[in-house]
């Protein structure tokens, strides 16, 4: 039913990909070299600026859920990425990849989501902006 | 009403988007929506040079930005440094301050597009970035006097220099500069210069400005988008709800409930 908190792993560069922030600096909220994917079910979902935001149970290999928040980039940004309200519902099963949070809390900002079929929903940052 | 009015004066008068020649001396038509370019381009040399001594051009134009404690060669002032470094990302995460817009100091280099509507004595920056709307006066006027209200998009008179417009900016309300806790004051003073490149589908812009009270040299961004005929500008309409959405983060359940 739930996923499973997968490997944070360092090694994805993501080299020429950016981090369209709004009002707070993704600098200093995120660390651009930790890239991590997590899977889980969605829980909540707020499509409004500055930044949308979704709210994830993710199941690690013990067992415990664990409640994470993904911060997206500005709803203005992600509707021209192919994004609407409706992309993602409480109960579905996706996967996020994204850049954690410097603090060390279960908060990453968006890079790339995909459905439960591995379809990507919407795209990735750094494939198309503005 | 205001935009489509101008829309409609710019339509009714046949304005082109051909950049002028030696043998128009009418000035180029910027008109249109622009989109930062986000692909690496070099800074334009001829803008550049024109920008005044002691003046750093940062680096964190569109999707970079930089981190805490970095500002990018400005340098401030003591009291404006110890004010910065005392700044916490954090400081933002409230419902009173989330939804603060920039003044345009920072607002104006963001990854976030804007459209331009041209007359001969008014011309219109609405950007998506905070539903920010700048009116900048072409008819000869001067800016109010200096106890006049300031606000985040401050007052601006324009004049052409060629092909370039130059955009005269004071009574900006202070807000920051980098992003990252290091703000401008109420007297900071802002002149950008826009010209269009070859083909009139990109738009050029130095964005230069001094403020004495908190850095002792100057700043400037060189900023580029590009034209995309057929887009708008989205409604903005922040929420400050966002705040509580990060406030909750690792929270117990059924915490602020």
């Amino acid at each position: 039913m739930l996923g499973k908190l997968l490997v944070a792993a360092s090694a994805l560069f993501l080299l020429g990909q950016g981090t369209a922030q709004a009002h707070h600096s993704f600098a200093a909220f995120f660390d651009s070299t930790k890239v991590i994917k997590i899977r889980g079910t969605v829980t909540d979902f707020h499509f409004t600026n500055p930044h949308g935001t979704i709210g994830l149970d993710v199941t690690d290999a013990q067992g415990k859920v664990q409640k994470w928040k993904a911060e997206t980039n500005a709803p203005v940004v992600l509707m021209r990425r192919g994004w609407s309200r409706t992309s993602v519902k409480p109960g579905d099963v996706i996967t996020i990849e994204g850049w954690g949070s410097r603090d060390g809390k279960p908060y990453l900002r968006l890079r790339a989501a995909f459905d439960a079929n591995g379809k990507p929903i919407g795209q990735p940052f750094g494939q198309s902006d503005g | 009403m205001l935009l489509a009015g101008l829309a409609a004066a710019v339509a009714a008068v046949g304005v082109g988007s051909i950049p002028a020649t030696a043998a128009d001396k009418s000035p180029p038509d910027l008109t249109g929506f622009w989109s930062l370019e986000a692909a690496p381009h070099a800074n334009d040399p001829g803008l550049i040079a024109k920008l005044p001594p002691n003046t750093v051009v940062l680096d964190d134009t569109g999707i970079t930005e930089f981190p805490s404690g970095d500002y990018g060669g400005l340098k401030p002032r003591p009291e404006a440094l110890a004010a910065a470094q005392k700044w916490k990302p954090q400081d933002e995460m409230t419902l009173s301050r989330v939804c603060a817009a920039p003044s345009v100091i920072y607002a104006i280099q963001g990854p976030f597009p804007f459209e331009i509507y041209q007359t001969p004595t008014l011309i219109v920056f609405k950007y998506e970035y905070f539903d920010q709307v700048r009116l900048i006066f072409m008819d000869g006027r001067g800016h109010p006097p200096a106890d006049a209200p300031h606000s985040k998009v401050g007052h601006s008179v324009g004049h052409w220099d060629g092909d370039e417009l130059v955009v005269d900016t004071t009574h900006l309300a202070p807000a920051t500069i980098t992003n990252n806790g290091l703000d401008h004051s109420a007297n900071v003073h802002m002149v950008e210069r826009y010209k269009l490149g070859a083909g009139g589908k990109t738009l050029m812009a130095t964005q230069w400005f001094e403020d004495p009270e908190v850095l002792d040299n100057n700043g400037a961004r060189f900023i580029q988008w590009e034209k995309k005929e057929g887009n708008y500008v989205f409604p903005y309409d922040c929420d400050p709800s966002f705040a509580t959405q990060y406030q909750q983060i690792g929270a117990p359940e059924g915490a602020g409930k």
